[in-house]
């Protein structure tokens, strides 16, 4: 039985932010797409705290979205890729252990994409689709989900009178966020989210990042972003890669202050990427 | 240290640095202007020190201004933001050391009519050691990645020290000479003045040590 089906559903009881009780653990991982030839990843090593946001951040290709990947394994679905050594856990359990289900897994690491990406459904459907993949069928169920998933992604006042209309009939920034109603639905504990604002505008960039603020405690989330500025106004913790490699992992007021090495300090400071 | 990517945040960056340069060598003329307009009794050169602070709180307030748009058009971060801090600080004690200047210069006014007396050598000696700390953090701003900061604020302790003892020579002074009450006075405000400065050069060390780079290669 995959042991994620033991995990507390409910994370509403995260801890504060001093208490830094370790969610994600990542152990010197190097990770290859190409069978193990060259590794895109390279011994990293870091450990995510439960009920904070982390950032990810560093120039293109630098291996943060492929991290990312690795945490929920969506590098699953591409045949050549492989972690050449190292581990994922999260709560403890090796998460690339043949005994776990990557769809199992995928229930409690929730993710969301560049460019959002709704189904072809209703505004309900889309939100209630996960509950009902998990096989929940009663009405009353599905619709106090729906109606706290949307309100909890801040978008319920908005829809709320047009829940049967087609999902991409909204804007793109009401789009994005019913992504992530759409995620935090089936209660993830973690919600990985790869430049969610890149496409959207500043006002809706400030309906997610006020969003982010908003589910920090209740879940454990996980944030690539290329805008710096963004990172320091959402992250609790950032780690900067270059190259495959981890080259600093701080708190953000550190690294966005007075980080302790320089390939960092000329990064955030825009003296190379 | 690398140059940045953007040319105009750079060029701004050094802007920034220019006018507190300027406004440091302003500074330190106004002093050297004060003192040695109050050793040699020359009055017109007392006032000129004191006309001269416009341009000094004129500079104070370009700091602002540069530090102001910085932070709005550029968001700096790291060693950039603290630079740019650092620098809207060491512009706000550089104008309060220029109004000691003045101080100085007003003193020395009044000391000249009033009669000069033979302390204002003491006062003379004990401006060394004031000079050598303002004109070394000014240094040290210029060269942050130099580290010489942190030695200066030791210089800091002589002038309190040299503040001490020429306090206490001047009361007793007044005590045996009280005709020459007032022109004392004034070198006690005076030797006060180079105490505070004394002060606010430390301030200006400790926003240098603030703002140095990352070390670590």
């Amino acid at each position: 039985m995959p042991p994620f089906s033991t995990l507390p559903l409910d994370s509403s009881d995260a801890p504060s932010l001093e208490e830094q009780e370790t969610i994600i653990s990542i152990s010197d991982l190097s990770f290859s797409y190409d069978n193990g030839k060259s590794n895109t990843l390279r011994n990293i090593t870091l450990e995510i705290p439960k009920g904070q946001v982390t950032a990810f951040i560093g120039p293109s290709g630098c291996g943060k979205s492929t991290l990312l990947r690795c945490l929920n394994r969506m590098n699953d679905l591409v045949d050549t890729t492989k972690v050449t050594s190292g581990k994922v856990s999260i709560l403890g359990q090796d998460i690339n252990d043949p005994s776990v289900e990557a769809i199992e897994l995928r229930k409690h690491v929730g993710m969301v994409f560049q460019k959002y990406n709704p189904f072809p459904k209703s505004i309900y459907e889309n939100v209630a689709y996960g509950l009902r993949v998990q096989g929940i069928k009663e009405r009353d169920v599905l619709d106090a989900a729906v109606e706290q998933s949307l309100t909890r992604a801040a978008l319920w006042s908005e829809v709320k009178d047009r829940l049967d209309s087609s999902a991409l009939g909204l804007s793109g920034g009401q789009q994005q966020r019913l992504c992530i109603a759409r995620t935090i639905a089936v209660k993830p504990q973690i919600v990985l989210m790869d430049e969610p604002c890149s496409a959207l505008d500043p006002i809706a960039t400030a309906h997610i990042e006020d969003l982010i603020s908003d589910l920090r405690g209740e879940f454990t989330i996980v944030i690539v972003t290329h805008n710096m500025q963004q990172a320091t106004r959402v992250s609790d913790r950032t780690a900067f890669f270059y190259l495959g490699e981890l080259i600093e992992y701080d708190t953000t007021g550190t690294i966005f202050t007075q980080p302790s090495k320089k390939q960092t300090e000329d990064y955030v400071s825009g003296r190379f990427g | 240290m690398s140059r940045h990517i953007l040319s105009a945040f750079e060029s701004e960056l050094n802007d920034l640095r220019e006018a507190v340069l300027r406004m440091g060598r302003l500074t330190l003329a106004a002093t050297d202007g004060a003192v040695k307009g109050l050793v040699e009794g020359d009055r017109e050169q007392l006032s000129d020190v004191i006309d001269e602070d416009d341009v000094i709180d004129n500079l104070e307030r370009s700091i602002d201004q540069i530090g102001m748009d910085l932070l709005l058009r550029y968001t700096p971060v790291a060693s950039d933001l603290r630079m740019v801090l650092s620098s809207i600080n060491v512009g706000r004690s550089l104008e309060r050391i220029a109004d000691h200047a003045v101080n100085i210069a007003k003193r020395g006014r009044k000391l000249i009519k009033q009669g000069t007396v033979d302390e204002v050598a003491q006062v003379e000696a004990c401006y060394l050691d004031v000079r050598k700390i303002v004109s070394g953090v000014l240094e040290a701003y210029a060269d942050v990645e130099d580290g010489c900061a942190t030695d200066l604020i030791q210089v800091d302790k002589k002038i309190d020290q040299s503040h001490k003892q020429l306090s206490k020579s001047l009361t007793k002074r007044i005590s045996s000479h009280p005709e020459e009450a007032r022109p004392l006075i004034e070198l006690l405000f005076i030797s006060r003045s180079f105490e505070r400065i004394g002060d606010l050069a430390v301030n200006i060390a400790e926003d240098v040590i603030f703002m140095a780079p990352t070390a670590e290669a």
